[in-house]
């Protein structure tokens, strides 16, 4: 009964739901973007409404929320925490740094594209992008997370060597870790 | 102001040969001195005249004249003038004095300036890995380290922007300003 | 009773527990969100986290004790619930109320803690220990007023069942909030530590410890300890609804007085900010102990 395809399908279906409902965020505060997080949640634009909540580790979050320019350096830790969050985990890139390096396009040690490192839902525009455009972002998430085609955990599983290739190329000390998803 | 500026450098003059001043206006005077006798000059400062906080090392890279220019800045809290001491080394094999053991603090600057622009510092106490991570590169803060390119090469750009204006000059056009000679070479 | 009315009972008493705590917890954060001005999750979002919680993946776990520290969590507060009486006249809820006695349940009360800070130990994270150590230390601050209350109340009524405590509240038709005012006051200041609300949230500060001892335990090991958080809360108001406030005859009463007496660690927590860990400690032995002491005292002359 369990396993049938039909009920399975239903279970999706709720569990969608309530994973739609219920986003957990992991704010990685880099760069300016850390500043417009405090406005989306408290009183004036109360995220809270929409089930949107920060979590204090990576191990309870949902979804992880890169708010800017990240450094080689900060890549490293930030690819550290995405690993520790559990399934289903969701990536937010927030600005225009994590589009295409935004003001630091030329700089020696800032990456331009995240998309490259980490398997990233949704990307929020702007620099920086006001809170409005950051709920408008977490109903983005909340629509495809319930169509089902938030998969970008899957995909960093399939692509898993593509990744780690990329994330190899500007990190050679990068520790590759035993993976038991 | 001007009585303790010229009283300073009788004194420095009286103690070191080779140094040249240039003063400025305000609370400011420039010391041009030999790269062999920047200890003793700064030992002299702190322990001697009373210049006793190190606000500052800078570091300039002269690409056209081959040299780094460092500069250490100081502070006297009782005459209230700022010093720069100036030298001036060669760019191929940039060789600096040690200075940490008269300020504790200048082993950051040191440390930044070795990894930043190349810049080996004779018995300096954790000569290793520090801001960057990885690198290997030449110094980023060179001039002559094409950043664009390297960016370009080791992060890759999101496609489809190759077409974007350059703003610096439509800005120009719109208010009528002449670039300078020396700033169109850095405008694409 | 037959063995069959027991289980189905026990089974029933928890899901109630289970359902009204949860919605207390959404209810508070609504309250919450319009004390600061905002519109607030909707009263069931506790449900929707915790299914969305259950729903998640755990791919590691750092040894059997962490597994462990949930299970006694909530081992702890199902036994717990089994031992309080939910109504006056028992029926359904009456589970092993005639069984334990006041002493019992203070030692049970403290097992679920204790087993959590084995686990929380095992995760290897310094937040989880910082955390279980100031929990200890704040337990200990709470635990003596509140001991003292309620041997006050034992040695003015010479029982020390909660079943015995209602009668003599039946009986003589006043509450003992009323006729040991002084034990009251001591359990209900004891009680603003024992909820977690701020200002002694010093346990699982967020934004200080990472959410403390849990902070390596995410999807069913979080779900596992909200739910059984929320079973603890209900049994806890429930103990205090019966010792203080003369239980209740039928459940809408029971969530009347419960949620009341609910408001005045959340309403407190509310407008506070955080108690460091010393200043709580002094908290309790402060005005906490002075009402205990007098409780005694009232309880031994009169």
């Amino acid at each position: 009964m369990i396993n049938d395809k039909n009920s399975q399908k239903i279970v999706d279906i709720i569990q969608n739901w309530a994973r739609k409902h219920s986003i957990w965020v992991l704010a990685y505060g880099t760069g300016c973007g850390a500043i417009e997080i405090p406005p989306t949640m408290t009183s004036r634009y109360d995220a809270e409404r929409l089930g949107v909540r920060g979590a204090a580790t990576p191990r309870q979050a949902d979804v992880l929320l890169v708010t800017g320019y990240l450094t080689t350096k900060t890549l490293k830790r930030v690819i550290r925490v995405y690993e520790q969050m559990q399934d289903p985990k969701f990536v937010i890139g927030f600005g225009s740094c994590t589009i295409n390096g935004g003001m630091y396009y030329d700089s020696y040690n800032t990456i331009k594209l995240l998309d490259k490192y980490l398997p990233v839902d949704v990307y929020i525009n702007g620099c920086m992008p006001r809170p409005e455009a950051v709920l408008a972002g977490f109903g983005k998430l909340q629509e495809i997370i319930a169509e089902g085609r938030a998969n970008g955990a899957q995909k960093y599983k399939d692509n898993l060597e593509w990744y780690k290739a990329n994330q190899k190329k500007i990190i050679p000390s990068l520790l590759t870790t035993d993976y038991n998803w | 102001m001007k009585d303790i500026k010229a009283k300073l450098t009788e004194k420095i003059k009286a103690s070191f040969d080779t140094v040249s001043e240039k003063d400025y206006n305000g609370n400011r005077l420039d010391f041009h001195v030999d790269v062999k006798i920047i200890p003793q000059i700064l030992t002299f400062l702190k322990v001697n005249l009373g210049y006793i906080h190190l606000s500052h090392i800078s570091c300039v890279d002269w690409l056209e004249e081959g040299e780094f220019e460092i500069i250490y800045i100081l502070w006297s809290p009782v005459e209230k003038l700022k010093v720069f001491v100036r030298t001036r080394i060669n760019r191929e094999k940039p060789v600096l004095p040690n200075i940490d053991m008269i300020w504790r603090q200048a082993n950051t600057y040191e440390r930044e300036m070795r990894e930043m622009f190349g810049i080996e510092i004779e018995g300096l106490e954790g000569a290793e890995e520090f801001l960057l991570e990885d690198w290997q590169e030449m110094p980023p803060m060179r001039r002559d380290f094409q950043t664009e390119e390297y960016a370009e090469k080791t992060f890759w750009s999101r496609e489809g922007r190759e077409d974007a204006i350059d703003v610096r000059e439509e800005i120009i056009k719109r208010s009528r300003e002449e670039i300078p000679d020396f700033a169109k070479k850095y405008s694409r | 009773m037959d063995l069959l009315t027991n289980i189905l009972g026990a089974i029933a008493t928890i899901i109630l527990a289970f359902v009204v705590g949860m919605s207390y917890g959404g209810i508070v954060r609504k309250i919450t969100a319009r004390v600061h001005n905002r519109l607030g999750p909707p009263w069931y979002q506790n449900f929707i986290d915790a299914y969305k919680l259950f729903g998640k993946t755990t791919a590691i776990h750092h040894g059997w004790m962490q597994i462990m520290g949930p299970a006694f969590l909530m081992v702890s507060s199902v036994v717990t619930l089994m031992f309080v009486p939910v109504l006056n006249n028992g029926g359904w809820f009456t589970n092993l109320n005639f069984k334990g006695d006041l002493i019992f349940l203070l030692y049970l009360m403290v097992f679920g803690p204790l087993g959590m800070a084995l686990g929380a130990g095992q995760t290897g994270n310094p937040n989880s220990a910082i955390g279980v150590t100031r929990g200890l230390s704040q337990m200990v601050g709470f635990e003596i007023p509140w001991v003292m209350a309620l041997v006050a109340l034992m040695i003015q009524f010479n029982t020390t069942t909660i079943t015995g405590l209602m009668d003599v509240q039946q009986m003589s038709g006043t509450w003992l909030m009323f006729s040991s005012p002084f034990a009251f006051i001591a359990a209900v200041l004891a009680m603003l530590g024992m909820f977690r609300y701020s200002p002694f949230d010093i346990v699982g500060a967020p934004t200080e410890l990472a959410s403390g001892p849990v902070s390596e335990n995410g999807g069913k090991f979080l779900f596992t300890m909200m739910s059984s958080g929320s079973i603890f809360s209900f049994v806890k108001l429930t103990l205090y609804v019966d010792l203080f406030m003369g239980g209740a005859d039928n459940l809408i009463i029971l969530l009347i007085k419960t949620f009341s007496i609910y408001m005045i660690p959340v309403l407190y927590g509310i407008v506070s900010p955080r108690y460091r860990t010393e200043q709580a400690i002094r908290f309790f032995w402060g005005w906490p102990l002075f009402f205990g002491i007098l409780a005694i005292l009232y309880a031994a002359i009169f």
